[in-house]
């Protein structure tokens, strides 16, 4: 199996009669990778999958070329920030990630120096010495992060990492992830929130009932489901009406709607490069197209249609 | 390898220490453990007080021991009056057609107990205040009867099922799962943590039921008998106990891994070692109290009145020697670790089916 990348082949989790996931097959490039899906899809069944807290009823995973059943290999390569919302007891926020350092081997001193390392890229100076259940819910799920990075991972494996974040240390979050990703290493995010699944990842996994719905880059995927969702894209221009006209005169576009007043042309077309080609065409003469934007090009459009509008939260 | 192993062991005995020893949860351990220290040092502080008083008595109605010891049931009162002279406490009355009189005699050390039926001696009790090896006889009754069967088997139960179950009920076990251990090494390192508690609780009660049991007699008593058998018998008792953690230890670990619900087996396995003693013999080997009790320095000799089967809960009717008892444990607590560190690589967190 690859050295370089999340392999699950044909992968099947059952609790019982409960179908967790069913015929997962996916090849994780380095980047970051998003799962993204319903409360029971299956993104943390998958996210135990990968990291060995469940084994699969049936199928292969390699992580990097390391089995999930081989925890000493595995999480030499991997952090993992959980959703379990729960700590040992009585603990510090240093001496937590401190004392789970510790299991790794390394000398007391080097676990220090990591621990220190960890805590800062968090935020979570000020903070390192209290008990982490005094903690308040942002900051338990830093200090998760954390230890889920402390000890430099090649893989970072995070379940809704962003859950409970304010708006600065979530954007400095999803800088330390990008940053992670140009270092050429894996980052696996699951989450709700579509916008910033949107805004960062190199590629989607839609998961839904315990099945991969549609996985690759955003666009990728969109450009799949052209055929039965037609891409839309509004055209604003000076001439909306002999604009909709020309769209009209092309075979793959299925509706041109006049907006209001300013608001342009709202085209739906079943071939994207196609009608992109051809307002190339119109422009070279002479509709003065002022601009064109994808409206349904996104994580949000693509879930609602293969998934369904009322699961998706933001 | 197996220098990160040990180093790994090590932080986890570190991160186990204060659940171990501090945990609310685990505070009737200490309660269990300790009872026999506070039954042994009241016992103690009576018997002093009671052997004072007996003293006194024996001051005031002087009375040879050689005398006290020629008494014979059959004699009648006025004989044992013109022997002993007046008892420093006497009692008569009538019970159905016969007249019953009660007295007690001291010389000091021993107070006796005479029951008179119509005027004839039908029975004498004596009990002795100054006998340390008869307080050791007590001393095994109690560790073989209560602390190896219930205290150390239910304190092991508390420490060692919590390792694991304890960890799932507060969702908190998945944090080991994460780090760069072996499930062999993170079940070696918790028994060890759960071991090293038990032993240092379990063995320093020991310690301290011993020390208040010699406690009421003086230090030349205290001397003799150290130096005859009681050192012996000390080190006896603390082996026993080491080993009932160990034992137990390992069984309990292995039922805190494998169960969800541990109160089934446990009290399957409570009732195996309780009815032991009236298993046949190739059933009984397969138990740690068999083993334990057969390396206890001392049999217990309950009372007479004792029921036959509680005789039988006390010692062994053929115990093992000494070597095969521990080669025994030692073998059974393997298995059971090998089995537990095997079917370890197959534990999942599933927290919500907790």
């Amino acid at each position: 199996m690859s050295d370089d990348r999340i392999i699950l082949d044909n992968v099947s989790r059952f609790y019982g009669e409960v179908l967790g996931v069913n015929r997962v097959t996916l090849s994780i490039p380095p980047g970051i990778t998003s799962l993204v899906g319903p409360n029971g899809s299956g993104k943390t069944t998958l996210m135990n999958l990968i990291t060995g807290l469940v084994r699969p009823s049936r199928g292969r995973i390699s992580v990097l070329g390391v089995d999930p059943s081989q925890p000493q290999k595995l999480f030499r390569l991997v952090g993992y920030s959980t959703q379990f919302d729960t700590f040992p007891k009585g603990l510090s926020g240093s001496k937590f990630i401190f004392s789970y350092l510790r299991l790794s081997g390394r000398p007391a001193a080097e676990c220090r120096e990591v621990t220190a390392r960890a805590i800062e890229q968090v935020g979570l100076v000020e903070a390192a010495d209290r008990k982490v259940a005094a903690y308040s819910k942002g900051m338990r799920q830093r200090i998760r992060l954390a230890q889920a990075i402390a000890h430099d991972p090649r893989v970072l494996i995070l379940d809704e990492p962003l859950n409970g974040l304010d708006p600065l240390v979530r954007s400095k979050t999803i800088a330390l992830f990008k940053q992670y990703a140009a270092e050429g290493r894996h980052v696996v995010i699951s989450s709700h929130v579509l916008h910033e699944v949107d805004m960062i990842s190199d590629q989607v996994v839609l998961m839904s009932g315990g099945y991969i719905v549609a996985e690759g880059g955003i666009r990728g995927v969109r450009s799949e489901i052209q055929e039965e969702r037609p891409m839309q894209f509004l055209i604003r221009c000076r001439q909306p009406n002999l604009m909709a006209s020309k769209a009209f005169e092309q075979d793959h576009v299925v509706e041109a709607r006049l907006l209001g007043e300013g608001e342009g042309v709202l085209v739906k077309t079943r071939d994207a490069d196609r009608f992109c080609r051809a307002l190339n065409h119109l422009a070279l003469n002479g509709i003065d197209i002022e601009g064109v934007i994808p409206v349904d090009d996104n994580v949000h459009s693509v879930y609602e249609y293969l998934i369904g509008g009322e699961e998706a939260t933001q | 390898m197996i220098r990160l192993w040990c180093i790994q062991v090590l932080a986890i005995i570190r991160l186990e220490m204060k659940k171990t020893f501090l945990s609310r949860r685990g505070l009737w351990i200490y309660l269990l453990a300790f009872a026999p220290v506070l039954l042994f040092m009241g016992q103690s502080i009576s018997t002093a007080h009671r052997r004072d008083e007996l003293q006194r008595i024996a001051s005031e109605h002087p009375i040879s021991s050689e005398d006290l010891s020629t008494l014979r049931t059959g004699i009648n009162r006025d004989e044992v009056t013109q022997k002993l002279g007046e008892p420093y406490y006497q009692w008569r009355g009538r019970h159905g057609q016969s007249e019953q009189a009660h007295c007690k005699y001291t010389d000091g050390t021993v107070d006796v107990y005479l029951f008179f039926r119509d005027g004839k001696l039908a029975g004498i009790d004596r009990r002795e205040f100054d006998n340390l090896p008869l307080f050791s006889q007590i001393f095994a009754g109690v560790f073989q009867s209560y602390y190896l069967r219930l205290a150390v088997f239910f304190g092991c139960v508390g420490i060692f099922i919590n390792l694991f179950r304890g960890e799932m009920l507060d969702k908190s076990l998945h944090f080991y799962l994460l780090t760069p251990v072996r499930r062999e090494v993170l079940l070696a390192g918790k028994y060890a943590a759960g071991l090293l508690a038990t032993i240092v609780i379990f063995t320093s009660s020991t310690a301290l039921q011993w020390l208040a049991l010699l406690w009421q007699f003086d230090d030349a008593t205290v001397a003799a008998f150290l130096t005859t058998t009681g050192w012996s018998q000390f080190s006896s008792y603390l082996v026993v106990t080491a080993l009932a953690c160990v034992g137990y230890g390992s069984v309990f670990v292995a039922v805190g891994l494998l169960f969800r619900n541990p109160v089934v087996p446990t009290a399957v396995i409570l009732l195996w070692e309780g009815v032991n003693p009236f298993l046949p013999a190739a059933l009984k080997k397969v138990s740690m109290i068999y083993y334990l009790q057969s390396l206890c320095p001392l049999t217990a000799a309950p009372a007479n009145d004792v029921p036959g089967f509680v005789h039988l809960l006390i010692a062994p009717v053929q115990p093992a020697t000494r070597p095969m008892a521990v080669i025994s444990i030692v073998l059974l607590t393997l298995v059971v670790l090998v089995v537990a560190a095997r079917l370890s690589r197959r534990m999942e967190i599933n927290y919500s089916t907790e």
